[in-house]
């Protein structure tokens, strides 16, 4: 029996380290350094020229209750999605969505991007325009911890315990907005503290303990891809499209533009290119994005929402939340064009959508 | 003994006709995609499927693709299943330990034979491939072959892809194997070793599809296989390909070591 038992000791052995290395290795703990948040941030706002190739994977728990004609975006902040990158500045880069079968790549070059999607073989140019979607690339963590962090101020961040992310020993800074109508109550970036880069983004909402968004590196490598990986030109076979514009969109015919200088405690700014009847409030991570809706487009949108389960349906019109995305359709409904109806979308509670509504309706009275 | 063991599995009819059995399937999907002209979306179907129409020479990798979910890890679990548990049922188990050779060493040759058997296997579903599709289909001759990123590969880049890609399949099939060499050990029925084997199989893919099981997901057996895809990538992505190998070579050790352990201690009365 004792020798019949040492020949399954050692498998045993075997099979527990194996099984406990990925543990032991994840809970390595990471260093920490000396930097203050504000030291942090500015490193990170800086980042913009490092140069990198690497392998993330994004993670999204919203679900949102859109149409066929956004599932892009819907499957982006729902979904799992795997990013490979290759950064050589902020107009040389590439992101490739990668599937099981196929793969969507974004090109970018210094007049455009080029979006090529193995399904369909298209190759389709957009020139950067100042009203999009949010596609794949906003999602890496570099681009998506640079953007949050832009506008953050001094008072807002603190530093939290460090991680390792992609095999560095990345710092953490906390970002928790300080404006009322918030709904992310924090947001989490852990960065390489010799580059500036932010490597992992945690977006946080204050119901849930599960992050509206978790996007990280996987593999990083710091050295610059050669130019030829970010370089893109239509294979010959191929479709070649140009980008659906935001700036097509029809808006309706609103006679009245003049949206109020601020809503629900957030000022209005401005962006070249961006048409008078949508409006952007706003800073930081607490945005709200204020659009005039074409009736028939209204009509079909409330219907939408107003079956999504939690939604408010009051004399203001619809709101609902998905995670802190909060979307609202407000004002009344007809068929001829609209009269004061608009759309309401942005990171900001509930109770700020409808406060915003009511200014927009005493506004137009 | 691996030579002895070798001849003994080759000289088998049943040898060949699963190897025959499993290039039926691709052969058929040729046929159909020839007499119909309907070749699945890119990223639809099996992968390279949708490529296979206007480059016949891609027809290997979607072959590959086409047997891998399921009739070549069946065809493995029947074979690796048989290997100890068939001798017990046969009753020639005890005259093969008769010789001075010892178990360890009988293990170690069935194992080299279910991997040669894989290999040989690998290697004709791709070049009964290879003819049915340069047969069937339209074959480029200059560099058109459009890498999944959409930049083009030279007929060499996508033959020297295909080899690595058949390595890649003929090493994820080496968990399957080692796991009905275990289960062989384990019973003396053959069938019973490949059904469990199947079931490893099959329990695997389901969590493979499941959200809630995406921590397991990394250890999964099937985890990495279709991996061989990402060789079609510009530039390869190794990421889930070095990952796949790994998880094999760790499914092969843990398991030929439970097989060992098992085997070399185990009672032969049959």
């Amino acid at each position: 029996m004792v020798r019949r038992g040492w020949r399954w000791a050692v498998v045993a052995l075997g099979l527990a380290v194996l099984v406990a290395l990925p543990a032991l290795v994840a809970a390595l703990p990471a260093d920490d350094r000396d930097l203050s948040a504000a030291e942090l941030r500015a490193q990170v706002v800086a980042s913009e020229d490092v140069a990198f190739s690497g392998y993330a994977i994004s993670t999204g728990g919203l679900v949102l209750p859109v149409s066929d004609a956004l599932t892009g975006v819907a499957d982006l902040l729902s979904d799992q999605t795997a990013l490979r990158a290759w950064y050589r500045d902020a107009d040389d880069w590439r992101v490739d969505v990668v599937t099981a079968t196929g793969e969507t790549g974004t090109h970018r070059d210094a007049s455009g991007t080029w979006t090529w999607d193995y399904a369909d073989q298209r190759a389709s140019r957009g020139d950067d325009p100042p009203l999009a979607l949010p596609s794949a690339p906003d999602l890496l963590p570099s681009a998506l911890g640079r953007r949050l962090l832009s506008e953050a101020t001094d008072a807002e961040l603190t530093r939290i315990a460090p991680a390792r992310v992609a095999g560095v020993d990345a710092v953490g800074l906390r970002y928790t907005p300080a404006d009322a109508a918030a709904s992310v109550s924090a947001v989490d970036v852990w960065v390489d503290p010799g580059t500036g880069l932010p490597l992992r983004v945690v977006v946080r909402s204050a119901d849930t303990d599960v992050p509206a968004l978790d996007t990280r590196f996987l593999d990083l490598d710091l050295s610059a891809p050669a130019a030829s990986t970010t370089d893109f030109s239509p294979p010959a076979d191929s479709d070649i499209t140009r980008d659906q514009d935001l700036r097509d969109l029809d808006l309706g015919r609103q006679e009245r533009a003049d949206l109020p200088s601020a809503l629900a405690g957030l000022a209005r700014r401005t962006f070249d290119g961006v048409p008078d009847q949508v409006g952007a409030y706003g800073s930081g991570i607490t945005v709200l994005a204020v659009s005039a809706l074409p009736g028939r487009a209204a009509g079909s949108l409330r219907d939408q929402l107003s079956r999504t389960p939690g939604a408010v349906v009051d004399d203001l019109g619809v709101r609902i939340a998905a995670g802190p995305l909060s979307l609202m359709v407000a004002g009344t409904s007809t068929r001829d064009g609209g009269s004061g109806t608009y759309l309401l979308a942005g990171t900001v509670t509930l109770d700020a959508l409808a406060a915003a509504a009511r200014q927009i309706q005493e506004a137009g009275r | 003994m691996i030579a002895v063991e070798l001849r003994k599995l080759f000289r088998r009819p049943r040898t060949w006709i699963t190897i025959a059995l499993l290039n039926s399937l691709p052969v058929l999907v040729a046929v159909l995609l020839k007499l119909t002209d309907l070749a699945p979306r890119p990223g639809e179907g099996p992968a390279f499927l949708s490529a296979v129409l206007t480059n016949g020479t891609l027809f290997p990798l979607a072959a590959l693709a086409i047997v891998l979910p399921l009739f070549l890890p069946i065809a493995v679990a029947v074979v690796a299943g048989d290997a100890v548990a068939g001798e017990a049922q046969g009753g020639t188990l005890r005259y093969l330990l008769a010789r001075p050779a010892g178990r360890t060493r009988l293990l170690v040759a069935k194992l080299v034979a279910v991997i040669a058997f894989v290999l040989v296997t690998v290697v004709i579903v791709a070049a009964v491939g290879y003819l049915v599709g340069t047969t069937l289909f339209e074959v480029q001759s200059v560099g058109a072959t459009t890498a999944l990123s959409g930049s083009t590969l030279t007929p060499e880049q996508v033959a020297w892809r295909t080899v690595l890609s058949i390595g890649y399949v003929t090493i994820s099939m080496l968990g399957v194997a080692a796991f009905a060499l275990f289960f062989s050990t384990l019973t003396d029925s053959p069938q019973l070793a490949t059904l469990g084997a199947l079931a490893v199989l099959i329990g695997s893919s389901l969590l493979f599809t499941l959200d809630a099981a995406s921590d397991i997901a990394p250890y999964l057996p099937t985890r990495y296989w279709l991996s061989f895809v990402d060789f079609f990538r510009d530039p390869i992505l190794w990421r889930d390909v070095v990952r796949g190998l790994g998880l094999q070579a760790v499914y092969v050790v843990v398991l030929l070591g439970a097989a060992w352990a098992n085997f070399t201690t185990k009672d032969i009365a049959s």
